[in-house]
Formats: structure tokens, C-alpha cells, sequence
């Protein structure tokens, strides 16, 4: 008779546990959805402070960066992701200085390591907080950073201007 | 209650008025009845997708379709039109033959139990006095697609699910049938119409005692278990054979067996609402004159699908709780569980049929 | 050293080497012997790690034994052969099942051949791949093996070499599944696989007669990429191997590097990675428990437990500005300061688990379906679970004390009490519940740290470019799928000579067709779903 108490116990332990299992997912039917709906809630979308979106080289109204074409940050790249080509031009003083001439960032390769913003000596380039950067031609995924036209900014200009 | 019998008739008198002859007026009324019940079929198909995403949806803490339309109510409408337009991709190295006969006859047997189902006062197509025996034979023919399906996709995974099936319809369609013979006894009638009637005063499931309400609940995991809907699922099973029978179909292929399982699940419901909840009939309390008057000025398809779909939600609520069986488990529940419930639960309706303890 | 002098005993000619770990050197020809007495005379029962190295005039391997007791006590064997046309070594299988798969790794990547293997299969590449990665002479240019779009038949040879009675070498072959199995194909995409993972399954009815895992399809060769990267450049592909403990691997890789290079972290850093690493745990388990619950069919139990893993993403993000591949720890620290919100969040969240971890209990662990479908399935026994290097939750849930917070406390372990959530039966219900005791377990440490995190700054100085001097470096972490080794051997240069990451899903994934034989396809889903391997862990 063990055997046919125990196929009645199995009766009972079957049908409370799945009870209980019925009464957990009614609750939770009537619980406030979680769902978020994007993108009706793009006002309010707040992107974290560190957030990693676009590599982006920030220029003040004069059409000024800050970059000096080190190259610091495309050889702490691990995947190739930046490119930097300069040129040399002789100041009125004689000294031979580097210019940016193309600052090309390719978002396609990019893994957000934050190395190239953490290891630029000047601050030149921050990531910004876009989070909508799909596209549909993979060659626009090539950026020129720097504007066109726009020249390193002068650090006395910007000493003088923290101060 | 208004009886759509009066509809009816006034259309076969404007066509008889058309002096038509007999047959004629035979075969308009058969295309009458057979576009009302596609079309019937179609909408209740779209409305049950829809329905279910949305208490899927609300079960998970989710909002569900919201995009298409209001509600998302216009979301199967576009789905429905997406899986027209999508491509029947041909297999090689396959039973052509059975394969594109397969889906037919899932939809054929859904089909045919669809059509005898009596949806209000006067709102049936066709009334067989051995209606729940034929519901039971012809539901049961969609197992035969199944299986082709799986046999005939030349697919290991079609053919585990296939044979996963029919393992699981022969041994379910024994729990449905018991629990419906129990029913007829109780009734004493296998003709829908006749057992719709009888519970005019009061529905069976309140008037047959517990083992009127124990073959509601049997019927119910059996007639869930019947439809291959989780946790039932195994002839499909995801995560472990990826689509089971149906894998290598696509397109409006495809969209037979999905429309058939949903079809399946209504019709399933709405035999438990025909047999235990009064089918069309109104609420009714015995001695509350007042209530029972109000009840009957809500239209009768109302009752039916009310009815049928809180069935459907009770179906919808186990199959997004519970885990899938795993085949064993799944014949232990009919075999060692349902069935001598089943049989035990015959013997006392019998009791009670013959002892009168009935209300 | 007694084990020092035991060792001479047996074998003079050893060399020995007071490293990290205490190290032994000997010939490939005395390499089984001196194996097999460290595993059954010594206790050296748990395989930590099998590294192929190309030592430049040699190809050799390098092993971390350690006893299953105290898995962090650990001795290094090396040997290596000078043959580099056709290297062979002995297979150590016959000691340590998890060096099955390993030296299938060594094979494949750097052509080494092991005597007496059973299976000499390359693991991760095909058969027509041509060199051999990890060997410094290796050419990778596209030429050599272009990208096939033909479909590659398996190579279903077991190729075997033994030796004969009179000492010669000779091949073996042996088909691994015969003519008349039904071989269903359980990925590379399938619903369960939880990623490009790919069983062939030997199938008779319902039930499973063989499993070959088939690996190798999201293999990136991270550790050849490493050895052409500096070391803060390399730390971004750790996040990418096992990508749902992404910050406990990178705190050992940062950690290994750490101690190699002698930097202190300062005590607020260790809080912050200690706290993070149990986050991701707990994030880590709830994925795993609800990715189970949904391989076994409870897809609302899934979404239970991804709604409330999202509190933990949330967390992170403040913090961290990603929600996956967070990137967050870096060499001497880590890379921002706590969010002002996080010690808020975090004590909100604490008793938010508590309670909501009695719902899955309800709607899952208790259910009569999921409990069927769990309980003895799946056994593994405590002894295959330390030859097969099983750890993690996982080897746990067998008896297998393993956790390395335990055993040797790294970051702020030692300062915390914590219990070390053990199991005995093995089978696929004890390594669900271990899971889901130790997200209560790790609740505990965080409710312990979340209001003592001492000031201090989050980041070290560090010099400019890193060299890590010569010498040979490992470092174990308690990953949420087991045990995560860094082993790195340099030679002074700004990138490492050779880097290996013992994975724990390695160990996982060779284990599958031992305890999944004779149950049934859905109890291999189940299996699966409580191993909770992640493929770019296993295929790196």
C-alpha cells in the first residue's frame, strides 16, 4: 500500500505546486509592465555619463580643435579603428610644426575600449552620447572627425580663457 | 434571446421566393454557410493570435504588440499578410506528394469540427445527433497531417516531432473522449443542440456535481495536451527540436499549422463551453427571475465566445507558467493520472445518472 | 621541499624553478611518468590548465596541476620537444580527462601530436586549415587559408598514435559514428545552443547514445592577438570571451598583470571590483537560470529573470557607461569612480532579489514538472567533476570545493564572510539550485561591502607603456562559470610571449557527452541550460 499512498502524495505535491506556480504568474499579470517603450520615450532617454556612443572631436565656435596630430591615440588603438593623416607646415617663426589634415574614425571597427580618450595628452576628442548610429551604407561608417576647414586651437588662447 | 433561426429562414424564403429551383437554392445556401464559416474562421484566427500575444504580454510583465494600429490590434492583420507574401522555399530529396498534402489536412480537420459548432440560438450549421462523436473523429484526424508532415520532410528533427505527436495524440484523445462520455452520459444525448438545451436552467458543469467538474478540468489539460500548446508542446518543443514536424515549412505552409493551432485551441474551448458552460445559454440561477431576464438580453454568440474565450485564457495561463513536459512525464500524466481519474469519474456520473443525486 | 626530493628521487635529471609556482622541468619522455606520480601518488588530481608554448627552438606544454582539496595550491610541470617538424609528446588523458580537449587545442593551434590520445582531432580549426596559429613562425596571411564558402564535410576520423610492442609509433583510425546512427545535429544554430555551439547527436528513439561537441565557430584566436598587443590594449578582449562575466575576467587579467608588474591598488579599488565582480555574478546567474528555464520550456520564467537582471544593467550602466561589455576595470584600478547612485541602487536592489528569488523558487524550483525533469539527470560525480576540471557551480553542485574566493582570496574575499554554497548530488537540479543559492550568497557580500567603501583614489599610476618582466605569471579568478586562469609568459616586452586563458567552459562543454548518455533530448537541453556554458568562452 506504500506504493499507492505515495502515487496519492505525488496527486497532491503535483497539483499545489502547480498552484502555486499559477498563482505566482497571475500576480505578476497584474503587475506594472516593465516594458520600455523607445522610441516614444526618446525625450526622456537619458544616456549615462560615461556613456560610449560616437567618437567625436569637439570644436569651439571659432571652428578650433584641440588636436595635434600626435598620432598617441591611433597607436593605442588595438583594432585600427583610427587614422590620422598630418602634414608639416613651417610657422611664421621659422618652426616646423604638424597639422591635422584628416582625422578619419571608423565607427564600423570600434570596440569602445575608451583607450584613445583616456591616452590623448590634449583632450582632444571625447565619445559622445548618440545611441542611434545604425545606418544602412557601411562606408558612412568612415567619419572625418575634424571639421572642414578648422585648425588646432592656440594654447595661449585657451590659457588665457581658463584663466 | 432572439433566435437567429428567424435570419436564417428569411433568407431561404427570399431565395425559394426567387423560384429557384431546390437544388439551387441548396447550393447558394451551402456557399452562404461556407464563406460565413471561412470568414468566421479567418477572424477568429487573427483575434485569437492577437489575444494570446497580448496575455502572453501581460503575463511576462510586457506590453505586447503596440505598434500597428491601436493595441496592436492591427499587427496579426499585417503578419497575415506578410506570411501570404513570403516565399514557399522547395525542398529537395522529399515526399512531394505528401508533403503539400500535409498541411492540408491539419486545416481540413480543424475545419470540419469548426463547422458544427453551435454559436448562438439558431446559429448552427449543421446538427448531427451524434455531434460530439463526430467533433471527436474529425479533430482527431489532424494527427494524420502531423505525422505525414514529419514523415514526408525527410528532416530527423520533423520526424522525432512527428512521432513525439502521434505518441501523444493517441494517448490524449483517450482522456478527451472519456471525459466527454461522461458527459453524455450525464446528458444522455451526443447531439450538441440537445445538450445546449439542457442546461437552459443551469449549466452542467454547476448541475453534475464534482465529477461534472472534474471532467471540465480533465478535459481541459486533455484538450490542451490535444492541441500540442505548452506545456504540451513537444511535437514542436523549440529549444529542443527547433519546430519539430513543421521545420521544414514555410510561407502560407506554415501559416496552415499555426492558423490550425489556434484554431484547435478554440475549438477545444468551445466544446468545454458547448459541454460544461451551457454553450449559448445565458447565465441562469435558479429562483432569481430578475438576474436571469437581464442575462438573457446579452446576445447569444456573446455568451459563447465570452465563455469560449475565458476557456482560452485558462488554456493561455498554464501554457505561459509552465515548463514542458518531457515525453515520459507526459505519458505518466495520461496514463498513470488522467486516465484512472477519468474512469473513476465515469463510474460516478453513472452513480449519480442512476441514483437521480443530480440537480 | 619533501615533493622536491620525492621528485629527484624518481627522476635526477629534473629541473627545478621557484617561480610564481613551484615549477619542474624534465624531458617529454619522462613528462608521463613524473605526471602520473604527481596525480595518484601526490594528490595533483585537478588538470588547473593545459598551455601549448612555442618556446622559439621548442614546442613544449605547460601544465598547473593542483590538488582537488586546495585547488590554488598548484605546481607547474613543463617539458618540451625540440622536434619541431614533428613533435609528439605524451597524451596525459589517461590522468586527466579535461586534458582531452586541451591537448586537442595544443594540436590544432600548434601541431603538436600527443602519443596515446584518443581522439587527435584539431578542436577549434578545420582539418585543411594550414600552420599552425600559436607557433611564432606562423604566416597569417589570407592566402594561405582563404575564407571557403563551400560547405566542409566533418572529419569523422578518431586518428589515435600508440605505440607498439617493439616501440614503434602507428597511426590509428576509428569512425565515430557508425553507418546505421541516427546523428541529429544540435547547432551550430539552434534555439538551445545558447550561440554558435554545435553537438552531433548519436540518437537511438529518445535517447542519447553519443554527444561530439564540435567547436571552433566564433574561435578568434584572442590569445594569438594578444601577443601583438600591449597589455591595456589586450584588456578590452577579455570582456568579449565569456561576455556575461565580462568584468571578472578582466580583474584577472588586470590582477595578473598587477602582481607581475608589482602595482598596489589601493583598498577602495579592490571594494569597487570586488563589488562589481559580485553583480555580475548574481547578473550572470540570472541570465543563466532564466536561459534554463526557457530551454525547458518556461519562457515566462525567462522574463522574469531578465526584467529583474536589467536592475543589475541599469547598475552598471550608471557606472560603467555600458551595459554588456562594460570595460571597466583597467590595469591599477579601474577606469571612472562609483557613480553617487550606486551604493542607493545597489541597497535597493539587495532586498528587491530577496524577495522576488521566492517567486522563481515557486513558479520554477518547486514545480513538479521542472522538478522531474531536474532531479537525477545528469549525475557527475565529485571524482569525474576534478578529472574533467568541472568548476564553478557546476563542479560544486558535485562536492568539488573549488572556489577560488575561498581557497585563496583575491581582491577584498578575504575580508568578508561568505559561505562556499556546495552540493552533493551532481545532477542537473543541484547545479540549478547552486546557481540560485549563490546570487543569496553574493547578495550577502554585497550587503556587507555596500556601505564600507573605504576613500581612496580608483586608479593607480601607472607608467605610460608596461613590461611586464621575465617571467611566468598565472592568475585564477572565481569567474561565475568557474574557475578563470590568466596565464601569461613573458620576456620583457611590452606584449607577452605567450598568453593562455583557462576558460571554465571548456571543461563544461567535455563533460556534456559523458553525463548526458542514455538520458533523453530534452534532458540534454536541460543539461545544457545547467552547465550554462557560453561559447566565446569555450572557443576564445
Amino acid at each position: 500500500m506504500g506504493g499507492f499512498a505515495a502515487y496519492l502524495k505525488s496527486w497532491v505535491t503535483g497539483i499545489v505546486s502547480l498552484l502555486t506556480g499559477l498563482k505566482v504568474s497571475i500576480v505578476n499579470f497584474f503587475r506594472p509592465k516593465v516594458t520600455e517603450s523607445y522610441p516614444e520615450n526618446r525625450k526622456t532617454l537619458v544616456m549615462p555619463e560615461h556613456f560610449k556612443g560616437v567618437l567625436t572631436m569637439p570644436h569651439n565656435e571659432n571652428n578650433e580643435h584641440k588636436c595635434t596630430a600626435c598620432g598617441i591615440c591611433q597607436m593605442n588603438c588595438p583594432n585600427g579603428t583610427i587614422k590620422i593623416t598630418s602634414q608639416t607646415i613651417e610657422t611664421e617663426d621659422g618652426k616646423k610644426k604638424k597639422i591635422l589634415d584628416t582625422y578619419l574614425y571608423n565607427l564600423g571597427q570600434c570596440t569602445f575600449c575608451n583607450l584613445c580618450v583616456l591616452t590623448c595628452p590634449s583632450n582632444a576628442i571625447v565619445f559622445s552620447k548618440d545611441y542611434e548610429t545604425a545606418i544602412f551604407t557601411r562606408s558612412k561608417l568612415i567619419m572625418k572627425l575634424n571639421n572642414e576647414g578648422s585648425r588646432l586651437e592656440e594654447k595661449k588662447k585657451s590659457a588665457s580663457g581658463e584663466a | 434571446m432572439f433566435d437567429f433561426k428567424v435570419l436564417t429562414q428569411w433568407i431561404d424564403q427570399s431565395l425559394r421566393a426567387l423560384n429557384l429551383p431546390d437544388f439551387g437554392v441548396l447550393v447558394i445556401e451551402l456557399v452562404l454557410v461556407g464563406i460565413a464559416l471561412l470568414a468566421a474562421y479567418a477572424i477568429l484566427a487573427i483575434i485569437l493570435i492577437w489575444f494570446e500575444r497580448k496575455i502572453c504580454a501581460w503575463f511576462q510583465c510586457r506590453l505586447g504588440p503596440n505598434r500597428v494600429g491601436i493595441f496592436g490590434l492591427l499587427q496579426t492583420f499585417a503578419d497575415t499578410i506578410k506570411i501570404l507574401l513570403k516565399e514557399l522555399i522547395p525542398i529537395n530529396n522529399n515526399d512531394k506528394i505528401l508533403f503539400y498534402l500535409a498541411p492540408f489536412i491539419v486545416i481540413l480537420s480543424s475545419m470540419l469540427s469548426f463547422g458544427a459548432l453551435p454559436f448562438g440560438k439558431g446559429l448552427q450549421a449543421i446538427d448531427f445527433n451524434i455531434g460530439i462523436f463526430y467533433m471527436m473523429a474529425v479533430s482527431s484526424l489532424g494527427v494524420l497531417g502531423v505525422l505525414l508532415a514529419g514523415w514526408s520532410s525527410n528532416n530527423k528533427f520533423s520526424m522525432i516531432g512527428a512521432m513525439r505527436s502521434g505518441a501523444q495524440m493517441v494517448s490524449y484523445e483517450l482522456s478527451v473522449g472519456l471525459s466527454l462520455l461522461t458527459m453524455v452520459i450525464f446528458a444522455g444525448s451526443m447531439q450538441l443542440s440537445q445538450i445546449v438545451n439542457q442546461q437552459a436552467d443551469l449549466w452542467f458543469i454547476f448541475k453534475g456535481h464534482v465529477p461534472a467538474l472534474i471532467a471540465f478540468l480533465v478535459y481541459l489539460i486533455a484538450g490542451h495536451a490535444e492541441t500540442s500548446r505548452g506545456p504540451f508542446d513537444l511535437p514542436e518543443a523549440e529549444s529542443e527540436l527547433t519546430a519539430g514536424y513543421h521545420t521544414e515549412y514555410s510561407g502560407i505552409q506554415f501559416g496552415f499549422y499555426y492558423l490550425a493551432e489556434y484554431l484547435n485551441m478554440f475549438i477545444i474551448a468551445a466544446i468545454a463551453t458547448t459541454v460544461f458552460l451551457g454553450g449559448w445559454q445565458p447565465l441562469h440561477i435558479p429562483g432569481l427571475d430578475g438576474f436571469n431576464h437581464v442575462m438573457d438580453y446579452i446576445p447569444t454568440p456573446v455568451w459563447f465566445l465570452g465563455k469560449a474565450f475565458f476557456c482560452i485564457f485558462l488554456s493561455l495561463w498554464v501554457r505561459w507558467t509552465f515548463p514542458r513536459l518531457r515525453i515520459d512525464q507526459l505519458l505518466h500524466l495520461e496514463w498513470k493520472y488522467l486516465l484512472p481519474l477519468n474512469l473513476l469519474n465515469i463510474l460516478f456520473m453513472a452513480l449519480i445518472v442512476i441514483f437521480k443525486w443530480h440537480f | 621541499m619533501e615533493l622536491k626530493e620525492k621528485i629527484l628521487k624518481r627522476l635526477p635529471d629534473a629541473g627545478f624553478e621557484d617561480a610564481q609556482y613551484p615549477t619542474v622541468t624534465v624531458e617529454p619522455d619522462k613528462l608521463h611518468e613524473l605526471a602520473s606520480m604527481l596525480c595518484r601518488e601526490e594528490g595533483y588530481d585537478f588538470l588547473v590548465s593545459l598551455t601549448g608554448v612555442d618556446w622559439g627552438d621548442s614546442l613544449g606544454v605547460v601544465y598547473h596541476l593542483a590538488r582537488s582539496g586546495n585547488p590554488l595550491d598548484m605546481i607547474v610541470l613543463k617539458t618540451a620537444t625540440a622536434d619541431k617538424e614533428h613533435p609528439q609528446l605524451f597524451s596525459v588523458t589517461d590522468l586527466w580527462e579535461t586534458a582531452n580537449l586541451n591537448e586537442r587545442e595544443a594540436y590544432g593551434l600548434l601541431g603538436i601530436n600527443f602519443i596515446n590520445h584518443p581522439d587527435m582531432r584539431r578542436l577549434f580549426l578545420n582539418e585543411k586549415w594550414k600552420g599552425f596559429p600559436l607557433r611564432k613562425d606562423y604566416d597569417a596571411s589570407p592566402e594561405n587559408n582563404p575564407l571557403s564558402i563551400e560547405s566542409e564535410p566533418f572529419s569523422d576520423k578518431l586518428r589515435s598514435l600508440s605505440f607498439t610492442t617493439q616501440g614503434d609509433i602507428i597511426e590509428k583510425e576509428k569512425e565515430l559514428f557508425g553507418k546505421e546512427e541516427y546523428v541529429v545535429n544540435i547547432g551550430p544554430q539552434h534555439p538551445s545552443t545558447h550561440g554558435v555551439l554545435h553537438f552531433r547527436v548519436s540518437l537511438d528513439g529518445e535517447l542519447i547514445r553519443k554527444v561530439d561537441p564540435n567547436l571552433g565557430y566564433i574561435h578568434r584566436g584572442i590569445e594569438k592577438m594578444c601577443e601583438s598587443m600591449t597589455y591595456p590594449q589586450m584588456l578590452h578582449l577579455t570582456d568579449r570571451l565569456d561576455y556575461l562575466s565580462a568584468h571578472i575576467n578582466r580583474h584577472a587579467l588586470c590582477s595578473c598583470i598587477e602582481k607581475a608588474v608589482e602595482i598596489e591598488v589601493s583598498e577602495r579599488v579592490e571594494y569597487i571590483r570586488t563589488m562589481m565582480d559580485e553583480l555580475q555574478r548574481i547578473a550572470s546567474h540570472l541570465l543563466g537560470w532564466s536561459a534554463m528555464c526557457m530551454d525547458m520550456g518556461a519562457l515566462t520564467a525567462f522574463i522574469y529573470g531578465m526584467r529583474d537582471r536589467e536592475k543589475i544593467i541599469d547598475i552598471f550602466q550608471d557606472t560603467c557607461g555600458a551595459r554588456l561589455i562594460m570595460n571597466y576595470n583597467v590595469i591599477g584600478g579601474v577606469m571612472y569612480d562609483l557613480h553617487p547612485d550606486f551604493q542607493k541602487k545597489v541597497k535597493e536592489f539587495i532586498p528587491y532579489m530577496r524577495k522576488i528569488m521566492k517567486e522563481y523558487h515557486q513558479i520554477f524550483t518547486g514545480n513538479v514538472i521542472a522538478d522531474e525533469r531536474m532531479k537525477s539527470i545528469g549525475i557527475l560525480s565529485k571524482e569525474q567533476a576534478v578529472s574533467y576540471g568541472v568548476t564553478g557551480p557546476s563542479g560544486r553542485a558535485s562536492g568539488f570545493s573549488c572556489d577560488v574566493r575561498k581557497h585563496r582570496p583575491y581582491a577584498a574575499y578575504g575580508k568578508i564572510k561568505f559561505n562556499e554554497v556546495l552540493r552533493e548530488e551532481g545532477d542537473t537540479f543541484a547545479r540549478y539550485m547552486v546557481r540560485l543559492d549563490e546570487i543569496l550568497e553574493s547578495l550577502n557580500i554585497l550587503e556587507q561591502l555596500v556601505d564600507h567603501i573605504p576613500e581612496g583614489p580608483y586608479q593607480a599610476k601607472t607608467k605610460p607603456i608596461i613590461r611586464i618582466p621575465e617571467g611566468e605569471y598565472f592568475q585564477s579568478v572565481e569567474a561565475a562559470r568557474g574557475l578563470f586562469g590568466v596565464y601569461i609568459c613573458s620576456k620583457g616586452d611590452k606584449s607577452p610571449y605567450r598568453l593562455k586563458f583557462r576558460s571554465p567552459g571548456l571543461s563544461l562543454v567535455s563533460i556534456v557527452d559523458l553525463i548526458s548518455r542514455n538520458e533523453k533530448i530534452a534532458d540534454l537541453i536541460a543539461i545544457g541550460g545547467s552547465l550554462d556554458y557560453v561559447v566565446p568562452d569555450i572557443d576564445r
